[in-house]
């Protein structure tokens, strides 16, 4: 593999790429605003800029420049480097370039930092960027110098209304157009676009425009300081109170990776961040993943509950739920939704149980297109044709139950993709997240924990299993499947074959050195 | 006894003789011993004092206990009706210092409860709304709350603030309440307070930009 010298490193590219992804690769990263390793290159941010070495008896590029002798008190003629964006330069073998040991790139970061924040109103107490904001991070660790500039800043428009779930401010924004060239490349949606130049310099919408697409979230989230801010993060948190965990989103049957942020002190879950994962969701998520945390609180069940008797405290209802399970004819409706580990908790006490017939349901279907965002809503529906390749549909239930095949159900999940009515016909007991249309129909309803309460594996669309990890703690008397499972055996009398978390999901999570002799 | 002694003292070791100025017993004689004489002259040391102290009340000519520390002696201070005062950097309760327009300056950034090391501190921040003057890019405290019972009064979130919206200069020390509800001040209560000179606003303006006085040469005047 051809290498190039940065610094004292040595770092192995691929023929075509350019310094700055294999320095990022190699985890040398090189300071940027304008370059996003999934956008085409601007080089307007001059962040990145580095020293070439000449090749061997070649003149180095120089320019004449007129620095300040402070001996002589007069400018002296002098010279410098030509330096160049490690974003647009295409790396080559054995070329040698100095980033952090160069006095003159030292020099430029220091000095496009200030130029960059001239016009900045420096109000990071009231910007949501705060503590994550490159702006910060590169002046403390390139500039930490006030400015020189004694002139009133420029003011260009604040609060601009961009969307239904976005607010760009233009004093914040240092014009990398990254959100122009992300609609524009990844969306294929060019509503954003620049206007005026050098300190008038501001993002514009498209005339009669809003940024109205599927990914106007994500275009926020490409902003590296505060220009675009999210309407629903907005003014929430601040961002170092929030803890990260990898997290598989929900959303559809893309899976994609993301971290889910949250704070440990009130264990509310704030916002989904995209994770990178090549081969999945690239750098990207969708607005509708993005905001899925939000339905993790809504309508959540958090008490057990009898629908014949409304006061029944957990005990009772466990103890309801095992009389009604108990008897011929069960089947087990699994969901889509819910985790593997969910899934096979259920299965596995429906088969201690006897049951013979089973069923899987979930959301119904919903939007898709090319770019992320699946038509199929649900997270695991490859996970549970894993499990159980034979596993018959909810309009199948609803044949069966007509036809007196079954008599009493053992559900999973909250949300169905078809009608639940025919569910009153028969006793059914539940474990749901949400109050939905098997909650409703269930004679007994137990909270269940959901996915950011527990550790999960979700299989996508393309057969991919990945772990979901636990955020925060389920509220209420929510618990993981496999504990109800449990505690249902345990009043039934019936074992399993798991007593612990652990024991569940070395069954369904992927292993790859040691999957196969565990699984035969 | 003696045996022990000698044991000891043949060892090195044990109990040495003690050696010194034998004190003298002291006086039990009757007189003494009945107390009278001293009762008397203790309870006209209190009689006299209390006259002084009443002379003193009624003439208003009471010393001032700053005053009177200067000299020797002894220092007395009647708490609660004479109170040291406390020095000019005293940490007091918390207040919120006001705008002019009586809105608060807190622009619920969440420094003061990040700087806290009690974690006292308690923010809900919130859009201004409408035609305020700030509306769509300031945030504001919709609940500011402080535990005084929580807070350790270390002063790091009046040094984090950069707004100079909470301050402890109300010169006024946590009261004892009954109940523990009674600590937790709101923000109402907060703005309410005032600073030991009597003022809401805060000492340093808040000039927006454009407005006349905004550090650094405006577009006007300079070109």
């Amino acid at each position: 593999m051809p290498k190039f010298k940065l610094d004292d490193y040595e770092i192995e590219f691929s023929p075509g790429e350019t310094v700055i992804q294999a320095a990022e690769r190699a985890g040398r990263s090189i300071p940027h605003y304008c370059w996003h390793p999934g956008l085409s290159v601007a080089a307007n941010c001059r962040m990145c800029l580095v020293e070439v070495m000449p090749p061997p008896g070649r003149p180095a590029l120089s320019l004449d420049v007129l620095r300040f002798d402070e001996k002589k008190g007069d400018y002296v003629k002098a010279k410098k480097p030509k330096l160049q964006p490690a974003c647009q330069l295409a790396a080559s073998d054995g070329m040698e370039i100095k980033s952090d040991t160069s006095e003159h790139v030292i020099e430029a970061r220091a000095a496009v930092q200030e130029f960059l924040l001239l016009n900045h109103p420096v109000d990071c107490p009231i910007c949501d960027q705060a503590g994550e904001c490159r702006l910060q991070d590169y002046w403390l660790d390139h500039s930490g110098r006030s400015k020189r500039m004694r002139d009133e800043i420029i003011h260009k428009p604040k609060a601009v209304d961009f969307g239904p779930t976005i607010v760009y401010d233009a004093e914040r924004c240092i014009v990398c157009t990254r959100c122009v060239r992300f609609c524009e490349e990844v969306v294929g949606d060019p509503v954003l676009d620049k206007r005026e130049r050098g300190n008038l310099g501001e993002i514009v919408l498209a005339p009669g425009r809003k940024l109205d697409h599927a990914y106007t979230l994500m275009t926020e989230y490409v902003c590296p300081v505060g220009a675009l801010t999210a309407k629903d993060f907005r003014f929430k948190a601040r961002v170092w109170f929030l803890k990260s965990v990898k997290s598989i989103c929900v959303g559809c049957a893309t899976g994609c990776n993301s971290y889910t942020d949250f704070d440990p002190r009130d264990q509310t879950v704030y916002r989904y961040r995209p994770r990178e994962n090549a081969a999945v969701n690239r750098y990207w998520m969708c607005d509708e993943g993005m905001l899925d945390y939000q339905r993790i609180r809504e309508r959540r069940i958090l008490r057990a509950r009898v629908q014949s008797d409304p006061g029944a405290s957990a005990t009772d209802a466990l103890h309801k739920a095992a009389a009604l399970l108990k008897g011929p004819g069960l089947a087990v409706l699994l969901s889509a939704e819910h985790s593997s580990e969910d899934n096979v908790s259920v299965l596995e006490l429906g088969k201690a149980l006897g049951a013979e017939q089973f069923f899987m349901t979930g959301r119904p279907n919903g939007e898709g297109d090319n770019i992320l965002r699946n038509a199929d809503k649900n997270p695991n529906r490859r996970g549970i044709l894993n499990l159980l390749p034979t596993v018959s549909s909810l309009a199948a239930l609803e044949k069966a139950v007509e036809a007196g095949q079954v008599t009493r159900v053992l559900a999973l999940g909250s949300a169905v993709d078809g009608s639940a009515d025919f569910l009153r016909k028969v006793p059914v007991v539940a474990l749901s997240v949400h109050d939905g249309p098997i909650a409703q129909a269930a004679r007994v309803t137990l909270p269940a924990a959901s996915w950011a309460e527990a550790q999960g594996t979700f299989t996508n669309a393309a057969g991919l299993s990945q772990v979901s990890e636990k955020a925060v703690n389920p509220p209420g008397d929510a618990q993981p499947g496999w504990r109800w499972a449990l505690h249902l055996a345990g009043a039934l009398g019936v074992s399993l074959p798991f007593t612990k978390g652990s024991e569940v999901r070395a069954r369904v999570q992927p292993r790859p050195s040691t999957a196969p002799s565990a699984q035969a | 006894m003696t045996t022990q002694e000698t044991f000891s003292s043949a060892e090195g070791l044990g109990p040495r003789k003690v050696q010194g100025k034998p004190l003298a017993r002291p006086d039990r004689s009757v007189g003494v011993q009945a107390f009278i004489p001293a009762l008397i002259g203790g309870l006209g040391q209190t009689i006299g004092r209390a006259l002084v102290n009443t002379k003193e009340m009624v003439l208003g000519t009471r010393p001032d206990p700053v005053l009177e520390a200067i000299n020797d002696g002894i220092n007395t201070i009647s708490y609660p009706e004479q109170r040291r005062p406390y020095p000019e950097r005293f940490r007091g309760v918390h207040r919120l210092t006001q705008r002019e327009d009586g809105s608060p300056r807190c622009v619920a950034c969440l420094c003061c409860s990040t700087a806290c090391p009690a974690q006292c501190i308690y923010i809900e921040a919130g859009d201004y709304e409408g035609d305020k003057k700030h509306a769509g890019y300031e945030k504001y405290p919709k609940r500011f709350v402080i535990d005084e019972l929580r807070c350790i009064f270390c002063g790091f979130c009046v040094e984090a603030c950069p707004c100079d919206a909470i301050r402890m200069d109300t010169g006024i020390h946590p009261a004892p309440y009954d109940s523990r509800d009674q600590f937790i001040y709101e923000k109402d209560l907060l703005l309410s307070i005032p600073g030991r000179h009597g003022d809401h606003e805060s000492a340093n303006p808040r000039i927006e930009p454009g407005e006349p006085g905004f550090p650094g040469i405006t577009r006007l005047q300079h070109h």
